[in-house]
């Protein structure tokens, strides 16, 4: 079987999507740990970041939905709607398409949690935000094992590329959490780093 | 022994209401008032009845926060009435504020009106728990100690009360940093998303009231609306503390009714006050410039100040508000910027570090107006400030960039000329101590904030 026709159409649909939404969710984790520690991106104002953060995750959102849609329309493998959201009760690849599962279910809460955010408290909403760690890996593997074109070739020079993206990113974020100013002292390192005014009159 | 804390050893009938000020403070002299002294003064607090009277009271008196917001007592006793479950009540006596001491001298010599008005707001909350909420020193939490062992000896409460200790620290009264204290972390103003009461956390409402507010509040039960409505004007009805600065160095907590004028309260000469005068005679010598409303209020010139009343109808317009009462006439002989300057520099290492305009723009700001008020500064040292001043407004989590910048702001105008003189390296001021109160230290840690 190979090319695109209207059997295959679905199922190709799902693997593009696929890998478009790793990609995204990668952008998504980079730009969060970015907001995180008040990183910049060149030309752009930080509430900006903020801005990107938002709308990439949304975008994320959009392909992943299409992408499960896809594939539990698709007829080439059975995999019905509960598989998709509970763990581990699809018939066809119960392993990967759980991890992919439960990283759909923590992406859920992540967005919910999001737009409900003035209704919550910052602590509930700062608690489950953690869950983007875990939402990641889980994706990355569900995508490695579930998909066989992620075995070698361009899609897994992507996934690896991710992957060191992150790595970089995580390195960074705990490095600056490493150097970071107390509180307490923070207004007196700004003001000890302008420069003294000249003698007294 | 028993049947003495029952009978009480003192005269119970009615006292009449204070024909005149001061009500809250006694008439002479600053010896502490014990409870005997208190009920033989006020009376004894008649409770009002259930939740609404006082309610009801209250809002025919007008009273409003003495904190320095001003807001509507009636309107959140109301709220702590419908809240559910009922809300923790506090009084809030941590005046942070260096250049206040009126909280601190209330608690001290009248402290049995403060804990009556704890008593009338725990009772119109319909709740069981009162804090005292009041800043660290060890005489003044020793004075309330014994203050509250008197009134359980008498028996007279119907809610128990804890004293709990506010770091030293300018932001420790907010009200978001007292609610945060109360649940053991950290005194730091936090965000608030939700509106009406703050809370202690999910389902624990908090009712916080400054604790000179709870003074008029226990006075208000006794002698009624119309009586409170004797002092001070229609719109801003009642009396408040100040703390007054004159220009000979002497500092004073004085009970004023609202509206008072500033030259009255100053000793400032009126008729001397024309526009673009640039000090005014007071009978403690000449006065520069007038702060009103403390370090988050404004500056206002000696001119425009022998003009206005105490009164926020008449300050609003000009950018300040009573606030919390601290009037302080600037001597003729000091340099508004150089203590503009020491101040700035102490609210900037007073930001809470939580916001960056705040923790970045504040330190700098304060870093530009310290250039402006040495000699020969950068001739685009004012624009600049105004320009950081525009950024940093309305940018934090609490009103701390906004009240410094305020208080900033109102430098640059009403000193614009001594600002032009150090340009040309001059400065009218020639005795070079330091004016306004500024503590020395200054948090490092995190803990300072506990």
């Amino acid at each position: 079987m190979t090319g695109i026709t209207h059997t295959t159409a679905l199922w190709y649909a799902s693997r593009a999507t696929g890998v478009v939404t790793l990609l995204l969710l990668t952008a998504v984790l980079l730009l969060g740990v970015l907001v995180n520690r008040q990183g910049r991106l060149p030309g752009l104002p930080s509430f900006a970041v903020t801005g990107l953060h938002r709308n990439v995750s949304l975008l994320a959102v959009a392909f992943l939905a299409i992408h499960v849609i896809t594939a539990i329309v698709d007829p080439y493998v059975t995999i019905g709607l509960a598989a998709a959201v509970l763990p581990f009760v699809s018939a066809y690849k119960p392993f990967w398409l759980g991890l992919g599962a439960i990283s759909l279910d923590l992406i859920a809460a992540l967005i919910l949690t999001s737009l409900a955010r003035a209704r919550i408290s910052r602590r509930a909403w700062r608690g489950i935000h953690w869950v983007a760690y875990a939402a990641w890996p889980l994706a990355v593997v569900h995508s490695l094992g579930s998909s066989t074109d992620a075995r070698s070739g361009p899609v897994l020079a992507v996934l690896a590329g991710c992957v060191l993206a992150i790595a970089v990113a995580l390195s960074w974020r705990l490095s600056r959490a490493a150097r970071e100013i107390p509180r307490a002292a923070r207004a007196a390192a700004t003001l000890s780093r302008m420069p003294a005014r000249k003698a007294d009159l | 022994m028993i049947t003495d804390s029952l009978t009480l050893p003192w005269p119970a009938q009615e006292a009449s209401a204070p024909a005149s000020l001061p009500r809250l403070l006694p008439a002479a002299g600053t010896v502490p008032v014990d409870l005997r002294a208190h009920l033989a003064r006020y009376g004894a607090l008649r409770y009002a009845g259930g939740k609404g009277r006082i309610v009801a009271e209250v809002a025919a008196a007008g009273l409003t926060g003495r904190g320095g917001a001003a807001f509507p007592v009636a309107r959140k006793l109301t709220a702590a009435a419908e809240a559910r479950p009922a809300p923790l009540v506090a009084g809030n006596g941590a005046e942070g504020e260096p250049a206040s001491s009126k909280d601190r001298s209330l608690l001290w010599i009248s402290p049995h009106l403060v804990l009556d008005g704890l008593q009338l707001a725990a009772e119109a909350a319909g709740t069981g728990t009162a804090v005292l909420y009041v800043r660290r020193n060890q005489r003044l939490h020793g004075r309330l100690a014994q203050a509250i062992a008197e009134r359980a000896a008498a028996g007279i409460d119907a809610v128990r009360v804890d004293v709990v200790s506010a770091p030293d620290r300018f932001l420790a009264g907010e009200e978001s940093a007292l609610v945060s204290r109360l649940t053991g972390k950290p005194a730091l103003p936090a965000y608030r998303s939700v509106r009406g009461l703050p809370r202690l956390g999910p389902g624990r409402p908090a009712l916080v009231q400054n604790v000179e507010t709870l003074a008029h509040l226990a006075l208000i039960a006794r002698y009624g609306a119309a009586w409170f409505r004797i002092a001070g004007t229609e719109a801003e009805p009642g009396s408040m503390l100040a703390t007054l600065y004159l220009p000979d160095g002497r500092t004073s907590v004085t009970e004023v009714p609202l509206g008072t004028g500033l030259a009255d309260l100053l000793g400032l000469d009126p008729a001397a006050a024309g526009p673009g005068v640039d000090s005014v005679p007071s009978a403690g010598g000449p006065v520069r410039a007038v702060l009103v409303g403390g370090y988050h209020g404004a500056w206002l010139s000696a001119a425009e100040a022998a003009r206005l009343p105490l009164a926020n109808a008449a300050l609003r317009p000009l950018g300040t508000a009573v606030g919390a009462g601290v009037v302080a006439a600037l001597p003729a002989d000091r340099c508004g910027l150089a203590e503009t300057a020491r101040v700035a520099r102490y609210l900037a290492l007073e930001s809470a570090g939580q916001c960056g305009p705040c923790f970045n723009g504040l330190p700098r700001i304060a870093a530009a107006l310290d250039h402006l008020a040495g000699p020969h500064p950068d001739q685009r040292a004012r624009a600049d400030l105004e320009r950081w001043a525009g950024l940093v407004t309305g940018r934090g989590a609490c009103h701390h960039p906004d009240g410094s910048v305020r208080f900033i702001r109102s430098a640059l105008r009403v000193f614009a000329a001594e600002a032009g003189l150090h340009e040309r390296g001059r400065c009218t001021g020639t005795d070079p101590r330091p004016f306004l109160p500024v503590p020395a230290g200054r948090p490092a840690r995190d803990a300072d904030w506990s």
